[in-house]
């Protein structure tokens, strides 16, 4: 008969994030109650210096074989107390997470009672389940240091060329014809005024000068398997491909070798940097109805008419939050209020006298710079009319009908030009590229990071990052700053010889394995095969390293053969039963 | 009970150490480490509480094939049993099949749940909720959920038996409190769980009025007769399996008109157990079939490798590919079997056969399984047949 | 102590929902502290097993919670719990349990809002069916 496992609970406070709602004393008094927990602590905050030392301490100290930390959530955190068992000689597969913050505190803040009751029974399905965790051992995997880069616009330029500064091999992959993507097709950049053509095709420039960049414009990615460290990548070629020396790069030979495409490589870490698009706002506002034809445009076609020289204008009308911030689209594009006042600006310079009128919901110009933007546009002159979202403005055949609540009355405005300021909304292809990288995206489509605040720019799958307005929409200043940080992140990863591919995967228990093939036939990543065993009977058998641990074969598995580690049958089940056990506390702990 | 009472009751320290046992398990044939005859020695001359952490407690079919052959009439099966109602006790469980959902569904039968279990039942068949027969179901509902994927209707038998019954002219109760026999549940070691279900099948039959209970399932009628007075005062009732019954008025079904070469694979629980082996055989050449004997019948018969929903595995397979190959030996387009385990279990190997390039070429010819009643039932005079 | 507080559990996966139950952890949206949730690395772990186990327990209702379809993090895992409810759901009829206590639902990283809505939604769904018959004193063994 096996020792007892002796289990330390660790519950953390964590300021009073945890201890305001819930009563972090019962729950350790209650957990030293369990059977098979030796030792018990709380801590201020179990993730600080001082927690983590307690942790390694009382592991050589109280030799403990099984770590249960109840505290905020395994997703961002686990990984850091793993660590700490590392560090004290512990497997780190030997930790069992307890969420009694995201999922227990900060949820039932007004009904303390039951917050603690409900921790006393998380604690008891996580001491539950260490009881029955067994050691796990980590595969290492080499790392191919190439990254790949998805999408060459100025942020994926900007990442692939801090990658490549870095030492590491890049492939850059664009689907237009030409790399710039969106700036390619605005005129200027606020709050300088600067030429975004240029600023665009200095970077293009030198991305092509440099060496370890290989570009592959008219290109997509086709299929990702594998996983950090070396994911395979294939590329295919979309629409027409245009010779790139003719393209941006007038006069300067072009070195940077280009792909062909249908090819397949390898590489450590993929940074997606896919941009967004304009909504086009059809059939509001009178966009697209016949008769009002090039009067009533968008900010992006705006662009477009300062960059041909096209305009002669007397009055524009600027119409903001058409189509955002509505039941439909909830969100603020960010960047819609500082462009507007951009192009009025601009308007204001190529046609002199004229006249442009803001009409917006909230000036959403922020910070010391945009603060003084909007000044300088209202020092120029530009007109800013609110308007309620319940009241929208009425565009006519030749005036823009608006209520201003200020003045209480409707004002009539005859106008040239109406100008609508449209959110950026998801890129084409994002959900099919999200569903093949398999990361997620949000209810908007863009790409959802790992953790807002402590992992903004990977994803929850390791070795994939995310930066620029794929993400969500933001000022190019903002993106930059993610395109470095992407970087930095995916260099973390790049400069390492190996990785470790996580020890939670399946295993075979021969004996019970009938060799069906159930296993084999539902797996996506081809990571269980039928091999021949002992008995001239086949058997399957998995390959640690491109297991990914989902479990899925265990569940099909007719036999129970099958062992998801770290989420066995007898594991899960512990937690069932330890979830639907009646917490009985002692009276002296209850009457509080 | 310890295991020093055990040993005595099931005459284990009678055992002469011969090996006939070991000899005749279809376990060991395809595991050479599995011996019925070493777990005996060694819980007699060691520490039997060892054989309560051993996986192999739970790998013995209770096929009772080493029971027949046994000079001192130990009685292995009831050996195994009782030891694993002891590992039970002691908070071990066997290696379950299907993540142990046939354990949580015989469970929950023996707690006063108000099935739902009759939508098997169709226009034609003449049944009733009161009577002097009863037809007792068994799990065969819940086994039409689990099998759908084998492509195996279990629920075919009890429409075919019905059919059979209303041949005969008898009109039996089928009702919706019987629950699980609860045969897999003491297999298993649950003596607790058992005893409950008996309590309450014995009740829902007591409440039909019926003064005799007939199966189409060996190895709930095995339960009934030899399990079940063990734990109530009185059976107030006579059991039949539906061969039997059948078997008793061949003349008056009329059965005929197949000529089918067939083979017959013997329950363990309806032939060594009951001892009923000539019915079916009779049964299966009025309908004008051609049988063929597998070269080990009747009390030679092998086990179809899988019993108690526990510890199914390598061992099974090879039993099920054996016993296959020898039905197809015979040269049978089918292999008849009278129990719905049986009728699973080989399904489920002919369908790993066919997922199996390399087997299908090693095992040959085609071989179907096809449940006895459902034969039976194409041999009728009226010739219908359905789902 | 009047009311009925039903016990759910609920199964996550750790891409998905458990993410979006965090999610509305940290937007502090409250919701009722009935249901006490067991982390899986995708839905397509649960079995039938464990949603038996859970109403044997006692559990009055059950929630498989996982990826939508077609987001899965492995990319068909879901597809398997969805058999997986289906199965179990059928089993419950059979047994003439309620099968409104077993639910699955499709819950992104980014959907804490539906998360707090579903635990609160469910609750009172179980809340209305009343405590489940299992569990109680009933033959289930004391392993």
């Amino acid at each position: 008969m096996m020792a007892m496992p002796r289990v330390g609970v660790f519950v953390c406070h964590c300021g009073s994030n945890i201890a305001a709602h819930v009563d972090v004393e019962a729950v350790t008094d209650y957990a030293r109650t369990l059977p098979g927990v030796v030792f018990v602590q709380r801590n201020l905050y179990t993730c600080s210096d001082a927690g983590l030392r307690e942790i390694k301490e009382a592991i050589a100290g109280e030799r403990l074989d099984r770590v249960v930390v109840a505290a905020c959530t395994p997703r961002t955190h686990e990984p850091l107390f793993q660590g700490a068992c590392r560090e004290a000689d512990l497997n780190p597969y030997l930790l069992e997470f307890v969420n009694i913050r995201d999922q227990c505190a900060w949820v039932h803040m007004k009904e303390p009672e039951a917050a603690t009751r409900k921790a006393k029974d998380l604690v008891r399905m996580g001491v539950a389940k260490a009881r029955l965790l067994e050691p796990l051992e980590e595969q290492q995997v080499p790392v191919e240091p190439t990254a790949l880069v998805i999408g060459g616009g100025i942020i994926g330029m900007t990442a692939a060329q801090n990658l490549a500064d870095r030492g590491f091999a890049v492939k850059l992959i664009e689907r237009e014809p030409e790399l710039g993507g969106m700036l390619l097709r605005l005129d200027t950049l606020y709050p300088t005024g600067e030429d975004a053509r240029r600023v665009v095709q200095e970077r293009i420039a030198a991305l092509r000068r440099h060496e370890r960049i290989e570009v592959s414009t008219s290109s997509a990615v086709s299929s990702v398997t594998g996983f950090v460290g070396s994911y395979e990548v294939t590329i295919e070629q979309v629409g027409h491909c245009v010779d790139p020396g003719a393209a941006e790069t007038k006069g300067e030979p072009d070195q940077a070798l280009d792909a062909p495409v249908g090819q397949s490589f390898t590489a450590g870490v993929i940074v997606v940097a896919t941009g967004t698009q304009v909504l086009q706002p059809e059939g509001m506002y009178g966009y697209g109805r016949t008769g009002y034809g090039q009067r009533v445009i968008t900010q992006l076609e705006l662009e477009e008419r300062f960059r041909t020289d096209a305009l002669d204008v007397g009055r524009v009308v600027m119409i903001q939050c058409v189509g955002a911030r509505s039941a439909e689209r909830p969100y603020c594009s960010r960047i819609c209020c500082t462009t507007a006042i951009k192009n009025a600006l601009e308007i204001k310079e190529v046609c002199p006298g004229s006249e442009v009128y803001i009409l917006y919901r909230d000036a959403e110009t922020q910070g010391t710079r945009y603060e003084a933007y909007y000044t300088q546009a209202r020092e120029a002159g530009i007109q800013f009319i609110r308007y309620q979202v319940e009241r929208p403005p009425e565009v006519l055949a030749e005036r823009v009908l608006v209520y201003d609540e200020m003045l209480g009355a409707m004002l009539s405005i005859p106008c040239d030009m109406v100008v609508l300021s449209t959110p950026l909304v998801a890129g084409e292809g994002a959900h099919e590229l999200a569903q093949m990288l398999k990361v997620p995206v949000d209810e908007h489509g863009f790409f959802l990071e790992a953790h807002v605040k402590l992992r903004p720019l990977d994803f929850a799958t390791d070795g994939i990052y995310v930066a620029g307005t794929a993400r969500w929409p933001a000022h190019l200043e903002e993106t930059l700053a993610q395109a470095y940080g992407a970087a930095a992140r995916a260099a973390t990863v790049l400069s390492k010889d190996q990785v470790q591919s996580s020890g939670v995967v399946a295993l075979v228990d021969e004996y019970l394995c009938r060799g069906c093939g159930r296993c084999v036939e539902i797996c996506e990543f081809g990571a269980s095969a039928l091999k021949e065993a002992s008995w001239g009977m086949k058997v399957a058998r998995v390959n640690a390293v491109m297991c990914k641990g989902c479990g899925a074969c265990a569940s099909v598995c007719p036999t129970g053969a099958m062992q998801a580690r770290h989420f066995t049958v007898e594991q899960v089940t512990a937690m069932v039963r330890a979830a639907l056990e009646p917490t009985v506390s002692s009276l002296a702990v209850e009457s509080r | 009970m310890s295991f020093e009472q055990i040993l005595h009751q099931t005459r284990a320290f009678l055992c002469l150490d011969c090996g006939k046992c070991t000899g005749s398990c279809p376990v060991t044939r395809v595991d050479i480490a599995y011996s019925p005859r070493r777990t005996i020695e060694r819980c007699l001359k060691g520490q039997p509480e060892d054989l309560i952490h051993d996986r192999y407690l739970w790998s013995c079919l209770t096929c009772g094939l080493c029971t027949t052959r046994c000079p001192s009439d130990v009685d292995y099966p009831a050996f195994v049993i009782a030891a694993r109602t002891e590992a039970r006790r002691a908070s071990v469980e066997g290696p379950y099949a299907h993540h142990g959902v046939m354990q949580h569904l015989m469970g929950i039968m023996a707690e006063p749940v108000e099935q739902n279990r009759l939508g098997w039942l169709i226009d034609e068949l003449k049944t009733v909720t009161h009577g002097e027969d009863f037809y007792f179901v068994g799990c065969l509902p819940y086994f039409d959920v689990l099998f759908e994927d084998l492509g195996v209707v279990s629920t075919d038998t009890a429409r075919n038996g019905v059919r059979l019954m209303n041949a005969l002219g008898i009109t039996p109760v089928v009702s919706n409190d019987e629950r699980c026999c609860g045969a897999d549940l003491l297999l298993n070691g649950d003596e607790d769980g058992f005893r409950e279900l008996v309590r309450r099948n014995v009740e829902a039959i007591r409440a039909s009025g019926a003064e005799r209970v007939i199966f189409t399932c060996p190895e709930c009628y095995h339960a009934f007769r030899a399990d079940y007075p063990r734990y109530v005062d009185s059976l107030p009732f006579d059991l039949i399996h539906i061969t039997q019954l059948l078997a008793e008025h061949v003349d008056g079904l009329a059965l005929g008109g197949l000529a089918e070469r067939v083979t017959f694979q013997d329950p363990c629980r309806l032939g060594r157990y009951q001892g009923i082996y000539e019915e079916p055989r009779l049964l299966i050449e009025a309908t004008g079939a051609d049988l063929v004997e597998m070269r080990k019948n009747r009390d030679r018969s092998v086990c179809c490798g899988s019993a108690g929903w526990v510890s199914c595995g390598q061992c099974a397979k090879g039993i099920q590919m054996g016993r296959l190959s020898e039905a197809r030996a015979t040269g049978a387009t089918k292999m008849i079997t009278a129990c719905p385990k049986c009728r699973i279990h080989l399904n489920c190997a002919i369908k790993d056969e066919n997922g199996d390039d390399a087997l299908q070429e090693r095992s040959g010819s085609e071989i179907a399984v096809e449940d006895l009643t459902e034969l039976l039932a194409r041999a009728l005079p009226s010739n219908e047949l359905g789902g | 102590m009047g009311e009925f507080q039903p016990r759910i559990v609920a199964f996550a996966c750790n891409w998905c929902s458990y993410a979006g139950a965090d999610l509305a952890g940290v937007s502090r949206m409250q919701y009722p502290p009935t249901t006490r949730v067991i982390r899986v690395m995708c839905s397509g772990r649960v079995t039938p097993g464990f949603i038996l186990e859970a109403f044997r327990r006692g559990a009055d209702g059950v929630l498989v919670t996982g990826c939508h379809p077609g987001d899965c993090h492995y990319v068909s895992g879901n597809e398997n719990a969805v058999v997986t409810v289906d199965k179990t759901g059928r089993l419950l009829e059979l047994l003439g349990l309620d099968d409104e206590r077993l639910r699955l639902e499709w819950i992104s990283a980014a959907e804490g809002a539906r998360f707090a809505r579903l635990m609160t939604e469910f609750t009172e769904q179980v809340r209305e069916l009343g405590p489940s018959s299992l569990g109680h004193g009933g033959a289930a063994p004391e392993v």
